[in-house]
């Protein structure tokens, strides 16, 4: 440890001195960014400082150069990429995972919503959690649109649709069972409020919140079933298209668009981007949060 | 705006002249530094600060935060004019004088949160600006340093009104220049333009001070307006606002001061805000650091502490 080095918590938990970083994590953030849309924050290098160094002693490689050239060699980046990717997004999963996401979703979107849908017969709000791994973020949703249908939302039908390449991923999340770790940021009301004790250390969300979600496979790339899936008011695709080549990606942007209703929103994770991909979109932000959005009719931007 | 609000600001204006905080060089730095770059003189600069013995200090600290560059603290003001330019030291010097300039006592807003606002806005102005191959940095800073002097004016002149407006944005989540208006019947724009002409702050200042919040109606200095006003909105969205949740969306690129800039700078067309905007969050903490510094010890702050707020 140099002299004056402040400890730093890394994600282990573990006190650190902080060493200079080697420039070469910065060009491979950089490299993540431009593949994947990740942006790791210069607080949080550590973290892709850490993946990197897991990686490493995996492969056996001894110093960052080295494993910038295995990251950029022909014949191993693609591979490589994916096991950095899931190496920095390991664990990232939880319920309320972004409450500036939240926030903005029912303080400024749902009040909007509502008055876009005031004179229709048939109020009716659908949501697609695209990519919905073990179930995290549809529960949200739905504990939080439970919320919604007891003030601005009452009277209104909620549908949430909750996708996953994955089998056995949609089996784990219909059982809607997580322990203490999915659920450190979930606030103590909405856990007394929507769980049941499942045993000595986890919950389960209760039906009520279930009979909202409807969990079904779907391969994100498969053009013909995309194009079925429409009507959403907000589409959420949180860290599943970091893992797409760009042609690939841009093709999964152009179908949300399409499925998206005028006026509806398409988030992605907190710290990642579309990098302007698709020029239909619009940037919006609110307050800690940053969404894609689709004009209405009526705004006359389309 | 009714004539009688404009001879009310400017009488409690005139008032604010007399406080007996504001450091001795501040205006006269304040006059060098309107005067064009190149007729600015080194050593008229140094003379001045050194007079200033607690801001000489606070400028050479800053210059060696992560935000303006240097990595170590310099010897002496020279030594970081050589490093870092004279026009960058100047608007180091500007920011440290402006903290001392206003006594923070019974400030109805947060002093932590209003100079998080105005460093947070100048430093965004200034990446901003560093995108653009034609465009003033420096001037960039201090224009979005400045911008919200006429907070600080309602703050002190106007406190009792002023308080109630915040309480009402901030209890009704809305922008503070719609419950200044509801309330008062004039804004921090008008407030801090008379300031800004009492000081002699230049046109382009205070055009900046006066319409960024309006920037269809400013008349000389459009692109420079235009800049402050989506960095003083992109700071609201990422955590250094005026310390409440403003309840909305913003859309930077469908905002009419984005196309005034485009047309000023056709660079803007590549940036990629959403990157821009995670790079903005990496300064953030290098913003609240430089905040406790320039507000320094023995203020009003240290009994209130460091209050962090999410907005």
């Amino acid at each position: 440890m140099t002299s004056g080095a402040q400890p730093a918590l890394s994600r282990t938990g573990t006190m650190k001195a902080i060493e200079p970083i080697d420039p070469v994590f910065r060009q491979i953030r950089d490299l993540v960014y431009k593949v994947s849309g990740i942006f790791q924050l210069e607080e949080k290098l550590y973290l892709l400082v850490d993946g990197c160094g897991r990686r490493m002693k995996q492969l056996g490689v001894r110093t960052p150069r080295e494993y910038w050239e295995l990251l950029t060699a022909h014949s191993s980046r693609d591979a490589e990429l994916r096991q950095l990717l899931n190496e920095l997004t390991i664990g990232e999963t939880c319920l309320f995972r972004s409450q500036p996401q939240l926030d903005a979703l029912r303080k400024v979107i749902i009040p909007e919503i509502a008055a876009e849908k005031l004179k229709l017969v048939t109020k009716r709000l659908r949501i697609w959690s695209a990519g919905c791994s073990t179930g995290e973020e549809p529960y949200t949703l739905a504990m939080n649109m439970l919320e919604e249908q007891e003030s601005r939302l009452q009277g209104w039908s909620v549908e949430i649709l909750a996708t996953d390449l994955n089998d056995r991923s949609i089996e784990a999340a219909k059982t809607g069972i997580y322990g203490d770790y999915a659920l450190r940021a979930t606030p103590e009301l909405f856990k007394r409020k929507y769980f049941v004790p499942c045993d000595a250390k986890k919950l389960q969300v209760r039906p009520e919140v279930k009979k909202l979600i409807t969990f079904t496979r779907l391969n994100l790339q498969d053009d013909s079933k995309m194009l079925f899936m429409k009507g959403m008011d907000l589409i959420f695709c949180c860290n599943v298209l970091i893992y797409f080549d760009g042609p690939s990606k841009s093709r999964v942007i152009d179908h949300f668009f399409s499925n998206l209703n005028f006026g509806g929103y398409f988030f992605l994770g907190t710290s990642e981007s579309l990098m302007k991909l698709n020029d239909k979109f619009h940037v919006v932000h609110f307050p800690g949060a940053i969404g894609y959005w689709k004009p209405s009719l009526k705004s006359g931007k389309l | 705006m009714k004539t009688a609000a404009t001879a009310t600001i400017r009488d409690r204006v005139e008032r604010i002249e007399h406080t007996p905080a504001i450091p001795a060089v501040f205006l006269p730095l304040l006059k060098i530094l309107n005067a064009p770059p190149e007729t600015t003189n080194l050593e008229e600069v140094i003379k001045l600060v050194s007079y200033d013995n607690t801001i000489a200090a606070q400028c050479l600290r800053m210059a060696s935060s992560p935000l303006f560059g240097l990595s170590k603290v310099p010897e002496s003001i020279r030594v970081a004019v050589v490093s870092l330019g004279l026009r960058r030291v100047q608007t180091i010097l500007l920011t440290c004088c402006l903290g001392q300039a206003f006594p923070t006592r019974n400030w109805a807003i947060d002093p932590i949160v209003y100079w998080r606002h105005s460093l947070g806005c100048a430093m965004v102005c200034r990446k901003f600006a560093e995108k653009f191959s034609h465009a003033d940095g420096d001037k960039a800073y201090m224009a979005g340093l400045m911008h919200d002097i006429g907070i600080l004016v309602n703050c002190l002149a106007f406190s009792t009104e002023f308080a109630r407006a915040l309480n009402r944005a901030t209890s009704e989540q809305m922008p503070l220049d719609d419950a200044e208006l509801a309330l008062m019947g004039f804004t921090h724009c008008d407030t801090g333009r008379a300031l800004a002409q009492k000081w002699h702050l230049g046109d382009d200042l205070i055009e900046v001070i006066a319409y960024h919040h309006n920037v269809e109606r400013c008349k000389t200095a459009k692109p420079l307006v235009a800049l402050v006003h989506l960095g003083d909105l992109l700071c609201r969205v990422r955590g250094m606002g005026h310390g409440y949740y403003e309840r909305r969306r913003v859309d930077l690129v469908d905002d009419p001061a984005w196309k005034i800039l485009l047309e000023e700078h056709k660079e803007l067309e590549s940036v990629d805000l959403v990157r821009f905007t995670f790079e903005l969050d990496d300064a953030v903490t290098e913003i609240y650091e430089l905040v406790s510094m320039i507000i320094g010890p023995g203020s009003a702050l240290q009994s209130q502490g460091s209050r962090k707020s999410k907005y």
